[in-house]
């Protein structure tokens, strides 16, 4: 049936939208649809032919319904195809946002499953990237688009915590070895299961990066 | 005038600059957040802010070294204020670009309208938004829209009964506070009148109001 491909894709979209991770880019459905879609041009366009340009709706109606069922499906299709692209790349800016680097993720994963099949003779060609190249290639240009527009807000750190600040001093854990940083009050080593009273500004971005654990 | 305008007025003019700034950007981060359209980019006040901030931040790094107990104490105030400040900013800015994001084409419509000396987008939003665009539409193109029909590639179509473009539900309730006296006000479609006086609180839908919210007569809370 017409569009039931492009519903496929919708629950796709909707599934995606309450899970924390990406789910493999549906290669095989983008294109069925796409497919779909050439084909109802192309029978829209060889019902049209024998009018060679003259179609008058109100004389031949049957005509002019399969005419109309299958414009209706191809902006269905295109809807369903637009909808979920954009929810993945929805999701991937929102990474972007919260510093998480999709790339380097997506290769350790694509790593640890190619070892994995590897180890159980198994094909490894479902368990790569669930990035299309495209999408890989969105993520490369957003970050660097992100990156330029942070830049003209150095001061204010764009991309920081959006709760309100209610203490210019916490208390953190920390939880993986992060090295030394710099404070106003001097290098602090940050080594693991040490615990910190440190300013919030300057560890934001490692309690993000999941090393530090803020105490309350 | 009755005594409470006057009232008002000398309240405003004694404020300091500062002070007023920091009511305005509260206000302004406010209404963004609450209101379905975006607002005007309040061009001056954000270099003002941000001039401040600036500032503060460079006196906090020059005192650092001081270790006066008197002074670091100063330094602690003062950076909690610029945290606060730099929070404010941040959230105002983020609430802007996800209404951006959200409905970039009718955002454009809109900028280009608006006016060049109060434009609705800082130039770096447009550039954001642009490119933004830009780039998604050449993930689509890439993904499946090349091999769409032509007259399928568009991405602002208006035909089949739906318009591509997105526009957000200017008719949400919201609610306001009455700054200064703004008199009556009829809601459009609608037979209500409603007399709004200073100190009020109203829920009314927005596109009834936005014109006074833009001039500051009433506020979003």
């Amino acid at each position: 049936m017409y569009g039931e491909i492009g519903n496929k894709l919708v629950q796709h979209a909707k599934r995606t939208q309450s899970l924390a991770h990406l789910p493999p880019y549906q290669t095989e459905l983008v294109r069925a649809v796409t497919r779909e879609v050439r084909d109802l041009d192309k029978d829209v366009a060889t019902i049209l032919e024998p009018f060679a340009g003259s179609f008058n709706p109100s004389t031949e109606p049957a005509t002019a319904c399969a005419l109309l069922v299958n414009h209706l499906c191809m902006r269905r299709d295109k809807r369903c195809l637009l909808a979920y692209h954009r929810t993945r790349t929805d999701k991937l800016e929102e990474m972007c946002w919260s510093g998480i680097d999709v790339l380097e993720r997506q290769q350790q994963l694509s790593q640890k499953g190619g070892a994995d099949g590897a180890g159980a003779q198994m094909g490894t060609d479902g368990a790569g990237s669930s990035l299309s190249p495209e999408e890989e290639e969105y993520v490369r240009q957003y970050s660097d688009l992100l990156a330029s527009y942070k830049g003209q807000w150095t001061d204010i750190d764009l991309t920081g915590s959006l709760e309100p600040p209610k203490d210019l001093f916490i208390d953190v854990r920390v939880l993986k070895d992060a090295g030394e940083i710099q404070t106003e009050y001097g290098a602090i080593t940050l080594t693991k299961n040490s615990q910190f009273f440190v300013r919030q500004g300057d560890v934001e971005r490692l309690i993000q990066q999941g090393y530090l654990q803020r105490l309350s | 005038m009755d005594i409470d305008d006057i009232l008002a007025e000398v309240a405003v003019d004694t404020m300091p600059r500062e002070t007023r700034d920091l009511q305005e950007l509260t206000r302004a981060w406010v209404a963004e957040r609450i209101a379905p359209e975006i607002m005007a980019w309040p061009g001056e006040l954000m270099e003002r802010v941000l001039a401040r901030v600036g500032r503060q931040i460079e006196l906090v790094e020059d005192q650092t070294g001081n270790m006066d107990p008197k002074t670091n104490f100063r330094l602690i105030v003062v950076q909690t204020e610029v945290e606060r400040f730099k929070f404010l900013v941040r959230s105002f800015l983020r609430a802007r670009l996800k209404k951006i994001d959200t409905h970039p084409f009718h955002i454009l419509a809109k900028h280009t309208e608006s006016d060049a000396s109060h434009p609705l987008l800082s130039p770096a939003e447009y550039q954001y938004l642009t490119s933004h665009q830009a780039l998604l539409a050449a993930h689509y193109g890439a993904s499946f829209l090349s091999q769409f029909p032509n007259s399928l590639q568009r991405m602002d179509d208006t035909t089949g009964g739906i318009s591509m473009v997105d526009k957000p539900d200017e008719d949400a309730a919201v609610f306001v506070r009455v700054l200064r006296d703004v008199g009556e006000v009829a809601i459009e479609g609608t037979d209500k009148r409603l007399d709004m006086k200073r100190g009020d609180v109203w829920v009314v839908r927005w596109s009834a109001v936005r014109g006074w919210v833009g001039s500051g007569d009433l506020e979003v809370i």
